[in-house]
């Protein structure tokens, strides 16, 4: 296995070379470095020219200005990296990408992550469901969003997603109700496919759907939950203990006591633990190893939680109190950054307009770290959902055809003639088997994801890679493109990598093999 | 319906009228209906019918594991429970608990990603009130109850690591785990090899008597139904065509379909005395005295085929008419015998199980200076190196000679390098040491293009006729494409060269023009076997031609290459899995075992006589559709199976 | 089943049944025949192909092709006077439904949006359609031969494609833009078929792998056919279905692709004209006149799904393991049709 990878790993650095060698020739021949002079009418244009050239080693032949590059760029494994200058700026393309790469990292790896979650859970429920309506519709929404042009829903996000919500925001009056009663509808109508079931349990499944979210969108219209958002102590209470009871149906079933009693027990001490942790986070300033040393305690209580009430199957325990713990846990931190927002919307940077359409930060922006978040959280809110709405698609499809594929498998038939519930067979013995497939398209998507990423950063300005390439693009910079050739080709090889890895993990065939 | 409760227990299930329909282009398509029977517990039931017969399918409505689109009708009762419509959770408790499956592609049919261990516990925690360890140890001993060599390792071990038979006695603890009342075994050993099914067959037998359960044993294979079971129903076309003791149905068949689909079964041993056989397996010497007896028994009877055989070799002259037309005219078959007779025998109780010479029975050296349509001369075999993977050597030192006109069998089991014999052959796969030689020129390092003319003298009739015939043509235009490449033949000439062989093959003319899924398996074949001999080859190559087909088309198929043969007089190498069919139409055998060449001679010398350890196991293996004799091969065979264990 | 059937079915019904099922479904018809009329059943396919054709139609016909004159007034570079202020679109609901001069409006100088988003869909069709046939042409060559002789042949192949995925498409294909770009349409085709193509080869490649291992292959060399013969003869017509299905596929990521570097400033840069390039070139008046940026949008967006659908009916149609499982729903109804014959005819029996 490690022999494998390894020699993936070479033969891909090998391709990766070539590939810098072909695009370095091409770029010399397709970008003009002399744009910027051929409209001008300066009388020593003829010296200005061969500034440039001298600048820019234009005598040299580009074959050996590609190796001189490249021993530029070789420097970096004895720490001295050269990537060339951006000549326009004259920046280095060192210092320009140092906070290029943190950015689009962040952005992509939020999308993706999202996406990966929301895709295979909607794909498998529309397989499960296999030419119902429910199926019809997903089918429909995921072509629609493979023939959406990302710039286009960017332009549109911009528009209705930042622009008129925080015109709402500061004025939330309501036309017509008669768009919301539509939205809850149709959510009612997206729960009932996504449960089936019988007649009547459809019709409550629609019902009580409809009327939570009615009341739901009635609660934070009327309580101005807009204007001040919070989850507050009785939403991490409420959220908690929904939770447990839906972590430990997917993942036991509720029919096992022992595992429903120690979830909840775990929303118990999530809700305790609350008011101490406000008086931790107000007295002593917080950072992101804070944080990491806290989620360690919430797995280490979890844990803790699952072992005491053990049960035949301890890590059925562990597992579900684990995830109602992150999840918790992830509900207080949410928690306590939406309890900056007041103070963030006041900020005369903000001014009242907390969405953003531009940038990466807020400049000038003053606030102590849950405020930096905040900041960052609504930063990233479009972006993102611009590359999920792309990637969403295809692991729905994916997910949708692998799990279709595996439940017509004998060993589905088997686990059911043993016996086994829907569920158990459907998250035990369907799904494990379809995620398997899906390792090896992870990587393709998080590709597609980083070319997504291009023009996403350029509509919100978002200051990461694909935005350098393209400012580079457009200026006939030759340095900075080059470096994000070379540095979205190492990220393509990190994400095989991690794929492999995934599937020997996922599969025993090739595990064991190794 | 008679229904003979030969037993005095009580019925685990009462089936009644029962059907299955499937929804296929808006209709309902039956699948069965009117199923009447009683499973009783302690015995086996047996459902047996060609492929299509619903015999699956209505088991399967009976724990409502149908495809979507069926659903089924009738009742079906289990101690007062109705089966059929009834709602999934209660089916649930059902499945795996009071009936449990086994299904035929041990394989397919354990998931992949979970320890063997795992899909054993887990069938007994869903049913059974037990904690994990209390769960492991009873998996322990269900894995023990099924004979698993090592169970504490295997339980940790995942299905791709476990060889067919171990996966298929997984498949059998996982649904012995909840002691079911009912057992339904889909084909539990079609998919596995002759000598691994007897191993499953010996292990069922054995639970059956330890448990307390009805068996529904559902096979096309007479041999496993004579081995099994107690009753027995024939199902045709989805409807029960006759049903009762099986020892009556074997003996007296009432229907003239069960007695077609008896008499299409080839029955392994009919070269010698099929009685004597087998019970004598274990010793060879003991055998040969037998022989010596049945003799002296037969000669009277067998004036007619015995003449030309001199009476030395007495299992000749008990061969049905075609072993006499394949073998007996040949004069090596004749100077084989005789030097079998004279010929005392030998002691070969040294040779060990995994010895790799090749035994050759008397007659049966291969004479490289003979003209033949085929020789190996000690050679070797190779799947290439494809990018990383390395060549893998399929066959060693094999020394084989097929005489023109002669019909030679090579059996083994899967993974004994047969079919790669085949390919070398044709020049489909190098031959890297030693030599092949074709109808007299040696093929050995030809590249394609010089081996086209060679081609010519060669046919191959191929396993899957579905998958043999390109899809995207029309059959005439296969057949007619050997015509057209080599002899650059066209038009209506073509045309008439196609319709003759269609008319040879027992075709009507007419299906030149259909497409290969248009047909039928058996009338696929007889496509494959017009176009193996449409240049009218010196050689054929029979690649288990017959084993994706039904007993009474494999019967049919036969009987029509048989004909062939005769007619074209081609040589040809008849590889397969079913001693039965190569004894049937071979003269000689040549049995392979992990890429050697362990055993050949004449088919009754092997058949009678076999030498090799291996051959001794596979032959003993083989079950005959007859009860009473499987009955007397059985406890051979467990002695042989015992014996040879180790292998 | 085949009537003239031969003396088989006297003793073995080898295929009623499961069998018969499938010979049922596909009696009297060749391969072809079949897949045709699975695609035909497949209700989002056969929308989809109409749509793309009226929209096709549409887009050649009304603004011109070439020296051929359209029947729309305007033209797509010619300004005239702004009819609605600010060149809103005209049509209206006085008269019932009138279109008025301008239905989906002007731009600022007055040119007819109706006029530039028809040339757009025209040239964006043309290359997307070129960039089809580049993709199909070398995808099917490459991997055909890399399948079929595998080796070295294969692995330069494996290699190139390797190449091609470390970098995302709208990255290459800015930099193929920015050599060949600026306003030819066809050329820009040609050089995104380049890049594209090799998703095609790979599945291509797969494909041959795996028939090559089917015995009809063996069978036809045996018979004595060249490797010419086997590859274009026997191999091909059984990977025309991936062959067709990818290339649809291709189509549609090909369309978007166009849009973004046109978009982008890669593609088709003005005085051409695209759909993508007319988004590029009115995104700033979206608040002021969202109608010159929500129709070129709209039509990337039908064609994209138009040819999505076609290719998902294709697969559907090719592919031989989806049987149209009939919904729940029909099931039952066709049950009860059933039973009420039945009882139909049991109570004429009992009248008798």
């Amino acid at each position: 296995m490690t022999r494998f990878i390894l020699r993936r790993l070479l033969s891909t650095a090998l391709v990766l070379l070539v590939v810098t060698f072909v695009l370095y020739l091409l770029l010399n021949v397709a970008l003009d470095f002399f744009w910027d002079l051929r409209s001008s009418t300066s009388p020593n244009i003829e010296s200005l020219y061969e500034s440039r050239r001298r600048l820019l080693d234009l005598d040299t032949p580009a074959i050996v200005r590609y190796f001189k590059w490249l021993a530029g760029v070789g420097g970096c494994v004895v720490g001295q990296c050269d990537f060339g200058i951006a000549w326009k700026s004259g920046q280095e393309v060192t210092s320009q990408l140092q906070g290029a790469i943190v950015n689009t990292v962040k952005l992509i790896t939020a999308s993706t992550i999202v996406a990966i979650v929301l895709g295979i859970a909607v794909g498998m429920v529309s397989a499960i469901r296999q030419y119902s309506g429910f199926d019809y519709f997903i089918t429909f929404v995921s072509f629609l969003l493979y023939s959406l042009p990302v710039f286009w829903v960017a332009v549109l996000l911009k528009q209705y997603g930042a622009i008129e919500i925080n015109n709402f925001i500061n004025d939330p009056t309501l036309s017509s109700w008669v768009p919301i009663i539509l939205v809850c509808v149709a959510l009612g109508l997206f729960w009932m496919g996504a449960l089936g079931g019988s007649r009547r349990r459809r019709l409550i499944t629609f019902l009580a759907a409809t009327v939570i979210t009615f009341v739901t969108i009635y609660y934070i219209l009327a309580s101005g939950w807009l204007q001040q958002p919070s989850i507050g102590i009785v939403g991490v209470v409420v959220i908690g203990l929904g939770a447990a009871v839906v972590m430990t149906f997917l993942s036991t079933g509720l029919k096992n006591k022992r595992v429903l009693y120690a979830s909840l027990a775990m929303a118990v001490i999530g809700a305790l633990l609350y008011m101490p942790l406000q008086y931790l986070f107000y007295y002593q300033e917080m950072n992101w190893l804070w944080m990491f040393g806290l989620l360690i305690v919430t797995i280490g209580v979890a844990v803790g939680v699952g072992l005491a009430f053990r049960g035949p199957d301890p890590w059925d325990t562990v597992r579900t109190t684990f995830f109602t713990g992150v999840i918790i846990a992830v509900l207080i931190f949410a928690d306590r950054v939406l309890q900056g927002w007041g103070d963030y919307s006041d900020q005369p940077a903000i001014n009242n307009r907390p969405i953003a359409t531009i940038g990466a930060s807020t400049p000038n922006l003053e606030g102590d770290f849950w405020i930096a978040n905040l900041d960052t959280f609504t930063h990233l809110l479009l972006p993102s959902i611009a590359l999920i709405l792309i990637s969403f698609a295809s692991y729905t499809r994916y997910t949708r055809g692998s799990m279709l594929e595996v439940m017509g498998q004998d060993y589905i038939r088997t686990a059911r003639a043993k016996g086994l519930n829907e569920r158990t067979v459907v998250m035990r013995h369907a799904l494990r088997n379809a995620l398997l497939p899906l390792a090896s398209i992870i990587p393709v998507d998080i590709i597609t994801m980083i070319g997504g990423a291009v023009i996403t950063e350029t509509i919100f300005g978002w200051n990461g890679m694909g935005k350098l390439f393209i400012d580079s693009m457009r200026q006939s910079e030759l340095d900075p493109i080059m470096a994000y050739i070379l540095i979205t080709g190492l990220l393509a090889i990190i994400a095989n990598l991690v794929a492999d890895f995934l599937y020997a993990v996922l599969d025993p065939r090739i595990r064991v093999n190794a | 319906m008679t229904e003979q409760t030969s037993t005095a227990k009580s019925p685990v299930l009462d089936v009644k009228d029962l059907g299955v329909n499937f929804w296929v282009n808006d209709e309902w398509w039956m699948a069965a209906e009117e199923l009447n029977y009683t499973v009783n517990a302690g015995e086996v039931l047996a459902i047996v019918g060609e492929s299509g017969s619903g015999k699956s399918q209505s088991s399967m409505s009976l724990l409502g594991l149908l495809p979507s689109n069926g659903r089924a009708t009738g009742s079906a009762k289990m101690g007062g429970t109705e089966l059929i419509g009834m709602p999934p959770e209660k089916m649930q408790q059902i499945r795996g608990n009071e009936i449990s499956v086994i299904f035929q592609e041990p394989m397919t049919a354990l998931n992949p990603v979970y320890t063997a261990g795992f899909q054993i516990v887990e069938t007994l925690r869903v049913h059974l009130d037990v904690g994990p360890t209390e769960a492991k140890e009873r998996a322990l001993e269900l894995m023990r109850l099924v004979e698993i060599p090592d169970p504490e390792e295997r339980f940790h071990s995942f299905p791709h690591q476990l060889s067919g038979g171990q996966r298929q006695r997984i498949m059998i603890a996982q649904a012995l785990a909840c002691q079911p009342k009912l057992l339904i075994a889909d084909e539990p050993t079609t998919a596995l090899d002759v000598t691994v099914q007897a191993e499953i067959l010996k292990l069922m037998r054995e639970l059956k008597s330890k448990l307390d359960a009805g068996i529904i044993l559902i096979t096309h294979d007479m041999g496993v139904v004579a081995d099994m079971a107690d009753r027995m129903i024939v199902m045709k076309a989805g409807r029960v065509v006759e049903s009762g003791n099986a020892e009556e149905i074997f003996y007296n068949p009432q229907h003239p379909y069960t007695r077609q689909l008896l008499e299409a079964v080839p029955h392994l041993g009919t070269a010698i005395e099929g009685e004597a056989f087998g019970a004598d397996l274990a010793n060879v010497e003991d055998s040969a005295v037998v022989h010596e007896t049945e003799a002296s028994h037969g000669t009277a009877d067998d004036v007619t085929a015995g003449s030309n055989d001199d009476g030395a070799h007495p299992p000749n002259a008990t061969l049905s008419p075609m072993v006499t037309e394949g073998g007996a005219d040949r004069v090596s078959g004749l100077a084989a015998a005789a030097e079998a007779a004279g010929q005392p025998k030998q002691d070969h109780d040294d040779i060990e199980m995994d010895s790799t010479k090749t035994y050759y029975h008397p007659g049966s050296q291969a004479d490289f200076s003979q003209p033949s349509a085929l020789q190996l001369r000690d050679a070797a075999i190779e799947y290439p190196a494809i990018g990383r993977k390395k060549a893998f050597r399929a066959a060693h030192h094999i020394n084989l000679m097929v005489a023109p006109g002669e019909v030679v069998g090579l059996v083994g089991e899967s993974g004994s390098g047969k079919t790669t014999i085949g390919r070398a052959a044709l020049g489909l796969l190098p031959t890297v040491e030693g030599d092949m030689v074709v109808n007299g020129k040696s093929i050995k390092g030809l590249s394609n293009k010089q081996l086209r003319p060679l081609r010519k003298e060669v046919g191959i009739v191929f396993q899957d006729p579905g998958s043999s015939l390109n899809p995207r043509l029309p059959v005439g235009e296969s057949i007619g494409e050997p015509l057209y490449l080599h002899e650059g033949m066209k038009g209506p000439a073509l045309s008439k060269s196609v319709e003759e062989l269609l008319t040879a093959v027992e075709l009507p003319t007419s299906m030149r023009n259909r497409y290969p899924h248009e047909l039928s398996g058996g009338q696929r074949q007889r496509i494959g076997i017009a176009r193996a001999l449409t240049l009218r080859p010196k050689l054929l190559i029979a690649d288990e031609p017959t084993s994706a087909l039904d007993v009474s088309v494999q019967a049919k198929v036969l009987d029509l290459f048989e004909g062939l043969q005769q007619e074209y007089g081609f040589a040809c190498l008849f590889i397969s899995h079913d001693l039965a069919v190569i004894e049937r139409i071979a003269s000689r055998i040549a049995v392979m075992r992990h890429g050697y060449l362990v055993e050949i001679g004449k088919s009754s010398q092997v058949v009678a006589n076999p030498v090799h350890p291996y051959t001794q196991r596979l032959l003993s293996a083989v079950p005959v559709p007859d009860p009473r004799e499987q009955r007397k091969r059985r406890e051979a065979r467990d002695a042989v199976l015992e014996a040879t264990a180790n292998a | 089943m085949s009537t003239n059937n031969d003396n088989e079915n006297a003793l073995a019904p080898d295929d009623v049944g499961d069998n018969a099922i499938e010979a049922k479904e596909t009696e009297g018809l060749s391969q072809g025949k079949i897949v045709f009329r699975k695609f035909l059943r497949h209700k989002g396919a056969m929308i989809s192909i109409g749509v793309f054709a009226f929209v096709a139609l549409f887009a050649f016909s009304s603004v011109g092709f070439g020296p051929v004159p359209g029947w729309w007034i305007f033209n797509h570079t010619a300004s005239g006077p702004v009819v609605n202020p600010g060149g809103a679109p005209t049509w209206s609901f006085s008269n019932f439904f009138s279109l008025g001069q301008h239905p989906f409006g002007q731009d600022e100088i007055g040119r007819d949006n109706f006029a530039r988003v028809m040339k757009g869909t025209q040239i964006s069709i043309i290359v997307m359609v070129i960039i089809g046939l580049v993709c199909l042409v070398i995808g099917t060559i490459v991997g055909a031969v890399a399948g079929y002789y595998r080796g070295w042949i294969d692995s330069l192949l494996m290699r190139i494609t390797d190449g091609f995925i470390i970098l995302p498409v709208i990255v290459i294909g800015s930099i193929l833009g920015k050599m060949v770009g600026g306003a030819n349409g066809p050329l820009l085709g040609l050089a995104l078929g380049a890049i594209l193509w090799t998703g095609l080869a790979r599945l291509v490649r797969g494909d041959f792998m795996s028939l090559r291992e089917r015995e009809f292959v063996d069978s036809a060399r045996v018979a004595g056919a060249s490797d010419f013969r086997i590859m274009f003869k026997h191999m091909l017509p059984n990977a025309m279905g991936v062959i067709i299905v990818n290339t649809t596929l291709v189509m549609s990521q090909a369309i978007v692709l166009e849009a973004a570097l046109s978009y982008l400033g890669f593609g088709i840069q003005s005085p051409g004209i695209s759909l993508g390039q007319l988004i590029s070139e009115y995104q700033t008046s979206f608040a002021t006149r969202p109608w010159l940026f929500w129709w070129p949008g709209l039509f990337i967006i039908v064609i994209a799904l138009c040819v999505n659908f076609i290719g998902d009916g294709l697969r559907d149609a090719f592919d031989p393991r989806m049987k149209t499982i009939p919904s729940w729903r029909k099931m039952k109804k066709a049950e009860r049709m059933t039973q009420k014959k039945v009882a139909n005819t049991t109570q004429k029996e009992e009248a008798k």
